[in-house]
């Protein structure tokens, strides 16, 4: 099962900033909800836990991360994640190539462009909602991303920032997520349908 | 003074007092069953009983790179954590399967497919046993994945099974390639190579046959129990074949085969899917032997859709030959089978496509041949019979489409097609090109009573009309015959035994019987029919015969109830072994009245003295004197045992019609009429057989219109729960029309062909036909299944048809 992620998010702060945040993995790792890294094996490896409640049933994945590649000429970081549920019934990679991209007034974007894919009971059961799921994930990350970077400034949006990161759960909190995909989902299908109209 | 009319009557009352062969006799099982009553395998309870659980692999193919069960044997309630190092010592980590391949029963080295076992968690409880499995520590090294059939024969595909990547042969003859399983051919090629050229028309048609899975209300699982003090292994097991498990068991185990019991309680539901041995089976047994417990293991749903036998994957081409008439001159069908990681394929020993080669079907067809090629990939194991006889289903839709598709080419009115190549009823026995003896058919009869039913002249008008109009409207014919009752052991055996069946009756001093026999029902009623013909056969009320299956420590040898073999083989064991007790009870009769035996004649339930009105002896009589009075030199008793080894199959034909409107811009497929006409010879219970074509026509309409097990590029199999996998409830179902005609089986002692699976066989098929017939006169040939209101809006698209004018 495999999904093809890309996204752009508006970062309110200079491309030089974003870049710096991109280049360290344990603070970009702590973007992602629910995920965090556990050991540091060398400037390109490390080994994280990503870990999501959804319902009654808890998943943990535990992982290695490999940083395939970093081009400051281009503000681009590329790095694969493969990941083993800890029960050992799914499993799961992601090769993500995130690039730092300027934008009008000083400000920046960051562009993230993944292949996500899921094996075992993952594809099986969650299969159908997977795009869903991933695109919300990737939406917290990005929120989570644009405040880390605003929060490495000062003054009113910093301390927003630090604010809302501070309010971040420190797991992927099921129902509120859920619901998040749930609004993305309804969201879509009307999307669908104004675009049909306006043809 | 008693008139001939009184007599008559009186005959018919001591007839219909006997319920037997052609009455509508009430299921017996039904009373348990309605009030939840049946003793199915999860129901069975032993003292001290230990559960397993099964680790099993999230990816389709790997490598294992180490096992750690420290954690999971650390969880209080925890017994053992089991394997295929552990089997090892034992040589059971592999196990041969029914097709002469061997299966891992826990994962050595390396996984080849997703959800395969990879070991065995043995605890005190289900959830203790759950828990565990969490806790198994497996890391696996990620290999490439195949999981297109196309492809698995490739010089680059990644090579699967490394333990047999030297073996020229892995039970079905030479291959050709690691990831090869065999090449099987029928019929004589170059006269049908000479037959193609010659003719004045061809037509060819590629067709995918979807990867299914029975999936009965029941999921698969056993008791494992082993006595460590008289060294008697007893296993309740949902199985379709308890005696061949038995042999099995024994040869796997080491156990002498006399102190293994295998015992399938009620069954709900096999259609070939508990024919097989699965490894979670033999790890229940094997942690009962080792442990001395009982041991369950039951799956779940998940684990029942991924793991256990499926049926179909076959990828066919089907070409016909003939001239402008539409006669045909030959027949070609080529076959790319996908079997999976295992070749687990259930089938008579010297089949590697069953018996795919009846697709000559009913028509008179001068020379055919099939080539089918047998691959691995990356899926789960199987290819079973669901609801027919082995590869019958496929075999049966090949040359039914491909008599619609010569029919579109050449102008021809599909009814009319198929009466231009029926094998005449004069030609019966006929023997086809392809080497089957069709015992019996009326083809024509069958196909104008339902055309006529149906009024088809009118259906076509209607069509016409409405195609004027842009509506969408198809009639779907399709007039099949199968081949069930495997089978004559010269050429039908499983690990070498022969498969004939048997059946034990022994009728007690006071006039009633009991009857055990070696097939297992699952649904057929078997409780009630078998008692039906023994009543007929020795004027038993059927109400007072008891009949068991089930029990190997009871029951005589039989191969067991699947490709509907029940009736043709078991049931005509079942009739000999009355006749046998009958041909005594007449020496009995004649000793009790003083007379020779030449002159006692058989009268529904009594011995009469022929041309002495009154000398007559009951059966009950007879049965009394048989533990008292009987000739002299004849042993005391009244019982037989028949092991019947059938000269022939049978064919059982049927006609059916479909007839659809299709919603063109949504897909929506309505399946106005469904009429179906069986003929199964001589009918035991007509209200068992209705039932019986009602469950086969919802599953081939499952089948047809829904069913699937799909498989991403990555090997995840996203068709294995009932999100996904398609059940039909009353919602869904059509209504269903059912009609019969008789033509009795020449060989078989009742003259009975065996019923459940044709309708499953024959209206796959015919709700095909009826969805292409809406849609050929925008020149399509065929569509694949399944036929869901999405796949059907995808052809209407792609045709443009979907367009608001």
């Amino acid at each position: 099962m495999q999904v093809n992620l890309d996204k752009t998010f508006a970062i309110d702060a200079s491309s030089g900033k974003a870049w710096l945040f991109l280049q360290d993995i344990p603070g970009v790792a702590g973007c992602m909800p629910g995920a965090e890294i556990t050991d540091t094996i060398d400037d390109s490896h490390y080994k994280g836990k990503v870990k999501a409640k959804i319902g009654p049933a808890t998943m943990a994945f535990n992982g290695d991360i490999e940083i395939k590649g970093i081009d400051a000429d281009k503000r681009e970081l590329h790095l694969l994640g493969q990941g083993q549920d800890t029960k050992g019934s799914s499993s799961a990679t992601m090769d993500l190539t995130a690039t730092v991209v300027d934008s009008a007034d000083g400000k920046c974007e960051l562009k993230g462009v993944a292949t996500v894919s899921v094996t075992g009971k993952a594809a099986s059961l969650g299969g159908r909602m997977m795009t869903q799921v991933a695109d919300q994930i990737l939406n917290q990350f990005g929120k989570n991303f644009a405040n880390n970077v605003l929060a490495m400034g000062e003054g009113e949006a910093a301390a927003e920032a630090k604010e809302e990161l501070a309010e971040q759960p420190a797991e992927l909190n099921g129902l509120a997520f859920a619901w998040s995909v749930f609004i993305g989902f309804l969201r879509s299908l009307f999307r669908g349908k104004s675009a049909n109209q306006s043809q | 003074m008693a008139t001939a009319e009184d007599r008559v009557k009186a005959d018919i009352e001591r007839e219909d007092a006997l319920q037997g062969i052609g009455c509508s006799r009430k299921r017996k099982e039904d009373p348990r069953f309605v009030q939840g009553k049946g003793t199915y395998v999860d129901d069975v309870k032993l003292p001290g009983t230990l559960y397993a659980d099964l680790v099993r692999s999230p990816f389709a193919h790997a490598r294992i790179k180490g096992i750690n069960k420290e954690k999971a044997l650390a969880l209080p309630g925890v017994h053992a954590v089991l394997t295929a190092e552990d089997l090892k010592p034992l040589n059971l980590h592999w196990m041969p399967t029914l097709a002469g391949d061997v299966q891992a029963v826990l994962a050595d080295e390396k996984v080849h497919m997703q959800y395969q076992e990879v070991a065995v968690v043995i605890a005190d409880d289900r959830y203790i046993a759950a828990d565990a499995v969490d806790l198994v520590e497996v890391e696996y090294e990620a290999l490439p994945v195949l999981v297109d059939p196309h492809k698995a024969l490739d010089p680059d595909a990644p090579i699967l099974r490394e333990d047999a990547e030297d073996k020229d042969n892995v039970g079905q003859g030479p291959r050709k390639h690691p990831n090869h399983i065999f090449n099987w051919q029928v019929g004589d090629a170059e006269a049908t190579e000479r037959a193609f050229d010659e003719a004045e028309v061809t037509v060819k048609q590629e067709m995918y046959y979807p990867r299914v899975h029975p999936s009965p209300l029941e999921t698969c699982g056993c008791v494992a129990s082993f006595d460590k003090v008289n060294g008697k292994l007893d296993v309740y097991i949902t199985s379709q074949a308890p005696h061949v498990v038995r042999t099995v068991v024994s040869m796997l185990s080491g156990v002498p085969e006399s102190k293994v019991r295998i015992v399938s309680p009620d069954i709900g539901g096999g259609f070939g899917n508990k024919v097989g041995i699965y490894p979670g089976y033999v790890t229940a047994i094997v942690a009962s032997i080792v442990i001395g417990r009982p041991v369950k293991w039951i799956e779940d749903r998940m684990e029942h859709l991924s793991t256990t036998a499926w049926a179909r994957d076959y990828w066919m081409t089907g070409e016909l030959a003939a001239d402008k008439d539409g006669r045909i001159k030959g027949l070609k069908v080529d076959v790319l089978a996908d079997h999976g990681a295992f070749n687990s394929h259930a089938q008579p020993t010297k089949w590697p496509a069953g018996f795919l080669s009846i697709c000559t079907g009913s028509y008179d067809i001068p020379v055919a041949h099939v080539n089918v090629d047998g691959v691995y990939t990356n899926k789960s194991p199987g290819g079973v019979a669901y609801r027919c006889s082995f590869r019958v289903t496929e075999a049966v839709y090949v040359i039914e489409r491909m008599m619609d598709v010569l029919a579109q080419k050449l102008g021809i009115d599909k009814a009319e097609i198929r009466r231009r190549n029926f094998v005449k009823p004069e030609q019966f026995p006929y023997e086809t090109c392809l080497g089957w003896e069709l015992d019996s058919g009326d083809y024509h009869t069958a196909l104008d009573k339902v055309l006529a039913a149906v009024d088809y002249e009118g259906l076509r008008k209607e069509q016409a009309e409405k195609r004027a109009k842009g509506e969408l409207m198809g009639i779907g014919l399709v007039t099949f015959t199968e081949v069930v009752g495997a089978g004559p052991s010269k050429n039908c055996d499983i690990l070498g035994v022969g498969m004939f069946d048997s059946a034990e009756i022994r009728v007690h001093p006071t006039g009633s019987a009991i009857a055990r026999m070696g097939t297992i029902t699952q649904g057929q009623g078997h409780q009630t029919t078998y008692a039906q013909i023994i009543a007929s056969e020795l004027g038993i009320p059927s109400e007072e015969i008891q009949i068991e299956e089930g029990d190997t420590d009871t029951a005589p040898y039989g191969l067991g109830t699947y490709g509907s073999r029940s009736t043709p083989v078991g049931g005509a064991a079942t009739a000999v072994a009355a006749r046998k007790i009958r041909d005594k009870a007449r020496k009995i009769a004649a000793h009790l009245m003083e007379v020779s035996e030449d002159d006692v004649e058989w009268d529904i339930d009594r011995f009469k003295v022929k041309g002495v009105p009154g000398q007559e002896k009951t059966m009950k009589e007879v049965a009394w004197a048989a533990y008292n009075n009987v000739p002299e030199g004849m042993e005391m008793g009244l019982e037989a045992v028949d092991y019947y080894d059938p000269p022939n199959f049978t064919y059982p034909f049927g006609t059916y019609l479909c007839v659809v409107d299709i919603d063109k811009y949504t897909g929506v497929v309505d399946i106005r009429r469904f009429y179906a006409l069986d003929d199964c010879g001589t009918r035991i219970n007509p209200m068992i057989i209705e039932g019986q074509v009602h469950g086969g026509l919802n599953e081939g309409f499952a089948v047809a219109m829904g069913q699937e097990m799909p498989y991403d590029e990555e090997g995840n199999l996203l068709g294995n729960t009932f999100m996904d996998y398609f059940i039909p409830t009353f919602v869904e179902t059509p209504h269903w029309e059912t009609d019969y005609t008789v033509t009795p089986s020449p060989h078989h002692p009742l003259g009975a062909k065996g019923v459940a699976e044709s309708p499953h066989v024959g209206s796959i098929p015919c709700f095909t036909a009826a969805i292409v017939d809406a849609l050929a006169h925008l020149d399509v040939t065929h569509v694949d299944m399944p036929h869901n209101a999405y796949r059907v809006w995808q052809t209407l698209h792609e045709l443009g048809a979907d367009k608001r004018d």
